[in-house]
This record gives C-alpha cells, structure tokens and sequence, in this order.
C-alpha cells in the first residue's frame, strides 16, 4: 500500500514538473489550451448547475472555483514571445498590449481567489451563495476574450 | 451629316449624365408614410437601440483598450476607425448635442437616415452605416429610437472624416449603389424558412426574421460582400471575411458551428455569452451579445428560432 502510494506521489510530482517546465517551455500554446480546457470544464459544471440541469453540490461547486483559481495562477505563463504562431486564437494584441492582457489575467485570478477564499473547506453552501462568487469570474471570460481572441 | 452625328453625340452625352444624375440622386421617404408616423417612447426605444447595436460602433472608444467597453456605451461620440477594403470610415457623433450630434434633428431627418441612408441635408450615407438592414424596420421602432435618442447625454466633439479610395470618395455614386442594394423587403421569405402552422411559431419566427434582417443588422458581418460591397444575398449568412480588420466571420445557415446548437443553447448563448462546450463569446460578438442580453428573452428565443430555420444556402 505505501509502495503504491509513493509511486502514485511520484508519478503525480513529474506530472507536475512536465506541466510547470518542460511542455510549458517547448509548447506553450498546447499548455496554456490545456489551462483553458479545465477553464471551460469548469465553466460548463458551473453553467449545469446555475441553469438547474444539475443539482447543486457544495463539493462540485468547490471543485470548479479551485480550478477557475489554479487557471488565474498560472495562464497568463503560457504566452512567451513568440508564442504567437501555429495553432492558436490568441490574438496578437497580447504581445503588443502586454499589460492590457495582463490586467485581464489579473481579473480572472482576482475574481477566483476570491471566490476560492468565499468556499471555505466545504464549498459554497448552496446555489445562490455559489452565484455570488462564480458569478464575478465566469464575467472576466468576455470581458478578456473581446480584446484578445482571435474570433 | 456630321453635324447631325455630332449633335446626337451631344445628345447623347447630356441624356447619360441626366440619367446618371436621377440614378443617383437621394431618395427619402414619401410624405404620407411620414405623416403615418407615430410619436415615440423613449422606454421602448431603449430596447431598440440594443437591438440595432447603435452604441457598438458610435459609442466612446477607451484609448487604453482599443475598445467600447460597457461604460462608453450611452457616450454616443462615435469615432471608432473602421479599416475596410475601401478605405477606413470613422463612426460620427449621434449624440444628443446640438451641434455635433443629431440633437438637431427632426424626427422626418432621422427616419430618412435610418431608412433611406440620405442625411438631413439631402446626401447619401455611406453603406457602413447599415441602413440597408435598417431599412426593414417599422416606422414605430424607428420614432421609439429617436424619442430615445434624445435622452442620451450629449458629447461634443466631431470626429475625423472618413479616409476613403477612389472611386468610393464619390459620395454620389451611392446613390446607384443603393438602387442596387436598398430594399425594406424581407430577405427570407416565410416560405423559405418553412412556414410553421401554429400561429404562435409563425408570431416569433416573424420576430426573428425582423430583429435578424432589420436593426440587428446580423447579415453586415456573416454575409459576404462583392467587390462593389454588396452583401450576396444568396449566400446569406453564410460567413465571411471580417468587413473591418482582420479574421473571419463565422456562418449562421446550415453546415456551420450551430448545426450542433438547439434553440435553446442559441438564445442561451445569446443571454450568457457561453457556448453549448462553455466556450465564451469573443471578439466583436461580445459587445452584440451584451447588447441582445438587454432585449426580453422571447426576442432571443425568436432570434435562435430563425437562424435554426434558415435554408441550406444556395439549396432549394
């Protein structure tokens, strides 16, 4: 059991080393899509439940801010000089307007932490405690994307 | 005998430019369609003044972003710089103000812009304004705007003129461009989108087709233009290159993005700015989003209900 359990922590630790430096340093676009794939994961479980498709968990509710969080911690890594070509819809204006994108990275993570902080252990209690908090952050989406994505 | 040639050639000279001179003279709104008109609502105009987008491009640019953010949009100062393949046009003042907005304005100058795209000293506007679109709502909608119109703060100051190539500096040559181009009839016809039985699905697929085709002015981005910049009609909403900047404007007709989509996810987008995978809206389309977010959720509803009625471009 503790074998599996230390081969599980390792294999975890070069997951995470292969996220935080190798891929993010050879393919930053494949990185930082990655981010804002678990963004619009999150974004869709938070969207089931506000809608009522979905019942209301405190732990699902939890679950998609701390992703929200992780995402406003490290994204705005992803985009080195250069990293402008090839398959992606980042717009060029991030590399002519550094501090515009990163005010707008910076309102993701503002927006997270905070709703982070609001969760408590448990989560949010209920849907409308939920609201307040990822109602702020799933705002900072267009608010980013209209200035700099690609359409 | 060569007198006689020369003087039909004289002739037919002055016949060419007295045709061209009446084909492309400015039109504006019979009289009696005018006097049909009713006295505005500021309340309802403010719904129509969402619906037609007015504040995306005439309202404030924020220097630092490049964009009109939400707090710029009743500061009607206009201009944004449109890049075109024609050259780039600045958005004017349609402010309150006096002087340099259209506070000025009757509301006869205001329908005949609107409808008409002949400014109230009697010139054409330029196409980039989407009068043609425009030109398919009701003199209702039109004097609830202007009855708006009027309660929104002034700003003065005038914008630089256009920057335009030749010929399209010709302002005149409008006018033939409109004969071409300018119609208040419906671009689909109910029989094209498949007329439903049920009164009440015929009510809001009518809706859709007006908000659409009329102040929402959808086709001056997802249509295609030709050389001259006029939309193909036959590939409506089909997408295209971008009219301003760089980029492509996505189709709305089948075999595009929402064959996936159900009415429902359309509006839904429509209310939110999220996408059936919880993509968000981006790009120009953020700012139309805000806008129709505005309008009751019946007229978005009713929006989705046309474009999933639309026919397969081109098909029978």
């Amino acid at each position: 059991m503790t074998r599996v359990l230390i081969a599980g922590a390792v294999v975890l630790a070069l997951v995470g080393a292969t996220a935080a430096s190798g891929q993010a340093a050879e393919d930053p676009v494949a990185s930082r899509k990655a981010v804002m794939q678990s963004v619009a994961g999150a974004a869709g479980l938070s969207g089931a439940m506000l809608k009522g498709e979905m019942a209301y968990s405190p732990a699902a509710g939890k679950a998609a801010i701390a992703t929200f969080n992780a995402a406003g911690v490290v994204f705005g890594d992803y985009f080195p000089e250069g990293s402008d070509t090839g398959d992606t819809s980042a717009a060029p204006k991030i590399w002519e307007d550094r501090a515009g994108f990163e005010a707008e990275v910076a309102k993701l993570a503002a927006a997270a932490s905070a709703a982070m902080q609001a969760s408590g252990r448990e989560g949010p209690a209920d849907l409308e405690s939920f609201k307040a908090v990822v109602g702020p952050v799933l705002a900072t989406c267009r608010s980013c994307h209209q200035g700099f994505r690609k359409r | 005998m060569r007198r006689t040639t020369l003087g039909l050639g004289v002739g037919l000279v002055v016949a060419a430019g007295a045709l061209a001179w009446i084909a492309t003279m400015p039109r504006t709104l019979a009289s009696a369609d005018l006097a049909d008109m009713p006295q505005g609502d500021a309340q309802r105009g403010a719904l129509v003044f969402w619906a037609g987008g007015c504040a995306s491009c005439h309202g404030a640019v924020d220097p630092a972003t490049g964009i009109i953010a939400a707090a710029g949009k009743l500061t009607l100062s206009g201009g944004l710089h449109m890049k075109t393949p024609f050259g780039t046009f600045v958005t004017p003042n349609i402010s309150s103000d006096a002087q340099d907005g259209i506070g000025g304005w009757s509301q006869t100058d205001f329908a005949n812009a609107m409808l008409t795209g002949t400014s109230p000293q009697g010139g054409h506007y330029y196409p980039a304004f989407p009068y043609t679109s425009y030109a398919r709502m009701s003199l209702g909608d039109v004097s609830d705007l202007f009855a708006f119109m009027q309660t929104v703060e002034p700003v003065s100051g005038r914008p630089a003129n256009h920057e335009l190539d030749f010929p399209f500096n010709i302002r005149r040559g409008i006018g033939l461009w409109k004969r071409l181009n300018l119609s208040p009839e419906p671009v689909m016809s109910l029989e094209q989108l498949g007329r439903p039985a049920a009164e009440e699905d015929l009510a809001l697929l009518v809706r859709g087709r007006y908000l659409v085709e009329g102040p929402g002015h959808c086709g001056a981005c997802h249509t295609p233009r030709d050389a001259l910049g006029s939309l193909d009609l036959s590939r409506w909403l089909d997408g295209a290159p971008a009219p301003a900047g760089d980029g492509k404007i996505p189709g709305l007709s089948p075999g595009h993005g929402l064959d996936s989509w159900s009415v429902s996810d359309i509006a839904y987008y429509l209310e939110s700015g999220f996408t059936p995978d919880y993509d968000s809206v981006g790009g120009e389309m953020a700012a139309v989003q805000a806008n129709i977010a505005k309008l009751p959720a019946r007229d978005r509803e009713a929006i989705a209900t046309y474009l999933k009625a639309l026919p397969v471009p081109g098909g029978e």
